[in-house]
């Protein structure tokens, strides 16, 4: 019981993760800071952000439905919450059984959609236009993320995370052998976070804040940490799926090399935001359906033929 | 899809300065939009009638935040020319000198934003850095930032010494290699082409019938240039190049800008080197004869146009100023039909809104 | 570019439009002709036709005498150098014609004089308010008379 609680609520769970996402939101905009020649938040700026808004009025407007506006981002926060408890963090991972990894793509479309119904349900015409575009991005990135996903599951022959991650110490980090499957699900996880160039649902120039435009205060304080949690995840399961080598005997270095591979993607993440521009929802959508949805497949027919 | 409006403006994010527009769309397509200005509208025109000649130099600055050096230049060149006096040849190559700097402090500022509108905001940051370089050498030979106060009717109020010439060479330098590098970017970037390539072709006999000036004329391929069309000194002795090109998208328009910013640089320093010896300004009589003339410059966003009719008395008479924007605002309504919801930005950006020279 | 023969194209617009015609010398670097108000459209339409590179520049109004009520309108042309039309609404009531069918560019221009000068332009839908406020109550806040009076 004991035990349980502190899984929950400390390590790897509510605590831990985000300390994590706000960590994450640091090391990015100190990054992207760095690459525009400017000098970057200090490392408690996150932190600060989440307490001020906390401490700002809530408003909504008068037709929106207040119970559900509050309750998407804790669903959402909650899904995502529960998604990290399966994710194995340097080879920990208390809760793993086969076919996690199923469960966790599950949680973790759930923020998604709540963003789409927090767009649709908050009235404001912007809202509006961000939650269609939200959905838009979905189907965009959503197929060719899961093909990629998949991919180092049939290598491994196992759909549990830490199977997956067991499987790379006989057979070597899948990055390797699917370079192709990693940069897809890297492109995935970037439509998922809505992060730089594939910000289309919240673009500020275009829809004011998409989806959370109407959202003020606490609730969307609530919406930050899910994108940063939902990152923080993301990554690790990238890391889990195709990097590997996280789990050693002596657990010092199987953090350090953890550590070392989520500062690895952060990088990735925060470089790709700086030197891209913005697609266009049409074009996004022509890139997912006719460039990356066929090469996930290639990909993934490789990797069934070479098991074979 | 139903039609809705969307408001952009008078405040938004998109919108550096208060401009009011309705766009009306249906999904993700714009079907039309319409336009208000007014936000900053000071009666310039009118306020010019009430005060003297030499009050106005400061007030006519006061029109714009980015080009302000350019149209205190052209209200001094037509007062000057209703007087009939000839400046020293110094000042009007300072004057040039300050107008290029002007030139490519605006063009960066507009590359900024249209960078920050297609979510690049690392160039943005690197243009505006860049930018701050050209500020810092307005400031150290006017005394300020944007608004120079640097002309007088009759020549300019400052000089520039061995130490500012060196001073302007290194920043002119630097420039020179920051802006290569720009240009490589919207050269090369795929995702800043993909975006700005084929975005709301602009042809030139749209261009001609619109009266469009400037950088998005000659994006379209309408090669027209005030400096060389109408030489002013020092202008009629320097030498270049008027940067065109055909197609007239977006990405023309960054083009036609950026390479501007070169050849801006490069006069620049063709100004440095043949900077005449001699005094910068002359004293001028306080009332001006009667007269009319008219005069036309090359601001950064295109030709610039100013009427001044003098009735014998120290106040103008009538002082119209036609800015580039006006122009330019007019296609406005037109562009903004049959694009993307997402190429509104791109749009607008094209334009090089500077809307409190539109307003006055 | 094409050289500007004055008095070449007065004695066109004259026998073309059969209106009376003659050239302003009051401004300084721009060469004027002095057009009445009726045929101020057909004189651009020429215009148009006969030069590919008619690029209007702007439209200025105001009161020449401070004293009467009549308003003056130049059209700022450049066809590779300066050209003006002049026309002098005389009276109270003052109508010119809208020139956006030949020069869609003339829209804004022809707004902003329309809102100053209390200037009504024939041939076109109308002319929203573009730099006054929606409820300005005042008329035309440009240069009338009174204010030369002070």
């Amino acid at each position: 019981m004991i035990e349980g609680l502190f899984y929950l609520l400390l390590f790897p769970g509510l605590v831990f993760q985000v300390v994590c996402g706000l960590g994450f939101e640091w090391v990015d905009r100190k990054l992207l800071a760095l690459f525009q020649r400017r000098v970057g938040p200090p490392w408690y700026q996150p932190l600060a952000d989440m307490i001020k808004l906390f401490g700002k009025e809530d408003l909504l407007p008068t037709q929106a439905n207040d119970l559900i506006a509050s309750l998407l981002p804790l669903i959402s926060l909650s899904a995502v919450l529960t998604a990290g408890l399966y994710v194995p963090i340097a080879g920990f991972s208390p809760f793993s059984f086969e076919g996690d990894l199923i469960v966790i793509l599950f949680l973790m479309s759930v923020p998604t959609l709540s963003y789409y119904l927090a767009g649709i349900l908050s009235i404001g015409i912007y809202s509006v236009l961000g939650g269609g575009r939200s959905l838009l991005q979905y189907f965009s990135y959503e197929v060719p993320f899961l093909i990629a996903l998949s991919g180092p599951a049939v290598a491994a022959g196992s759909w549990s995370v830490e199977g997956i991650m067991n499987a790379q110490f006989s057979l070597g980090s899948f990055i390797l052998f699917q370079p192709l499957g990693f940069l897809l699900a890297l492109i995935g996880l970037i439509g998922k976070l809505k992060r730089d160039p594939l910000d289309i649902p919240s673009a500020k120039s275009e829809v004011i804040g998409g989806s959370l435009t109407e959202y003020t205060g606490a609730k969307l304080a609530f919406w930050h940490l899910v994108m940063n949690v939902q990152a923080v995840v993301g990554i690790f399961l990238m890391i889990n799926l195709f990097l590997g080598w996280t789990k050693f005997h002596n657990p010092a270095i199987a953090l350090a090399v953890f550590v070392l591979e989520v500062l690895l993607i952060t990088g990735v993440l925060s470089t790709t935001s700086a030197v891209f521009a913005r697609l266009r929802i049409d074009q996004l959508a022509g890139f997912g359906w006719r460039i990356l949805v066929p090469l996930s497949i290639a990909q993934l027919t490789f990797v069934i033929l070479m098991g074979a | 899809m139903s039609k809705i409006s969307i408001p952009i403006g008078p405040q938004h994010p998109l919108l550096k300065e208060p401009l009011s527009m309705m766009v009306d769309i249906s999904g993700e397509r714009v079907l039309g939009a319409s336009l208000r200005l007014g936000y900053v509208h000071r009666g310039i025109e009118r306020l010019a009638q009430t005060r003297t000649y030499t009050q106005n130099v400061h007030l006519i600055e006061r029109i714009c935040g980015i080009c302000s050096h350019i149209h205190t230049t052209t209200y001094c060149q037509a007062v000057e020319a209703v007087l009939g006096v000839e400046i020293p040849l110094r000042a009007s190559y300072l004057r040039a000198l300050m107008c290029e700097l002007e030139r490519v402090h605006s063009h960066l500022l507009w590359l900024g934003i249209l960078a920050k509108h297609i979510g690049l905001d690392t160039i943005f940051m690197h243009a505006w850095h860049d930018r701050e370089s050209v500020l810092d050498v307005m400031e150290e030979i006017s005394g300020g930032r944007v608004l120079h106060a640097a002309n007088q009717i009759g020549g300019v109020r400052f000089d520039i010494d061995h130490d500012h010439d060196s001073m302007i060479r290194s920043a002119l330098k630097k420039l020179h290699e920051q802006v290569a590098g720009l240009l490589d970017v919207i050269e090369n970037e795929p995702a800043l082409i993909a975006r700005t390539k084929g975005v709301a072709p602009v042809s030139p006999e749209v261009i001609k019938k619109y009266c469009v000036v400037g950088p998005m004329a000659r994006a379209s391929g309408v090669n027209v240039d005030m400096r060389r069309e109408n030489p002013i000194p020092p202008y009629d002795q320097l030498d270049f190049s008027v940067v065109t090109h055909p197609d007239g998208d977006a990405w023309s328009r960054t083009y036609v800008r950026v390479e501007e910013i070169r050849v801006s640089l490069n006069l620049c320093e063709s100004i440095l080197e043949q900077l005449p010896e001699g005094p910068v300004n002359i004293r001028v009589p306080r009332r001006v004869p009667a007269g009319e003339v008219i005069i036309r410059s090359e601001a950064p966003r295109g030709e610039l146009f100013y009427y001044l009719r003098s009735d014998g008395t120290d106040k103008p008479a009538r002082l119209k100023v036609r800015t580039p924007t006006l122009a330019a605002l007019s296609l406005l309504p037109e562009q903004l039909s049959a694009i993307h919801v997402a190429d509104i930005p791109v749009v607008l950006a094209g334009v090089d809104l500077c809307v409190a020279c539109a307003d006055r | 570019m094409t050289e500007i023969n004055l008095d070449h194209l007065c004695n066109t617009l004259k026998s073309n439009l059969g209106c009376d015609c003659h050239v302003f010398e009051e401004i300084m670097n721009d060469k004027t002709l002095v057009i009445d108000a009726d045929s101020l459209k057909d004189a651009v339409k020429l215009l148009d036709c006969e030069f590919d590179n008619l690029h209007l520049s702007a439209i200025t109004a105001q009161q020449r005498d401070p004293q009467a009520d009549d308003i003056e309108v130049i059209y700022h042309f450049y066809l590779g150098e300066g050209f003006s039309l002049l026309t002098s609404l005389l009276g109270e009531e003052h109508v010119l014609p809208s020139l956006i069918s030949i020069i869609p560019g003339a829209d804004f221009y022809e707004r902003e004089i329309a809102e100053m000068f209390g200037i009504t332009f024939s041939g076109r839908t109308e002319t929203p308010s573009l730099l006054l406020p929606e409820d300005w109550d005042q008329g035309p806040p440009f240069i009338r008379k009174e204010d030369k009076d002070e």
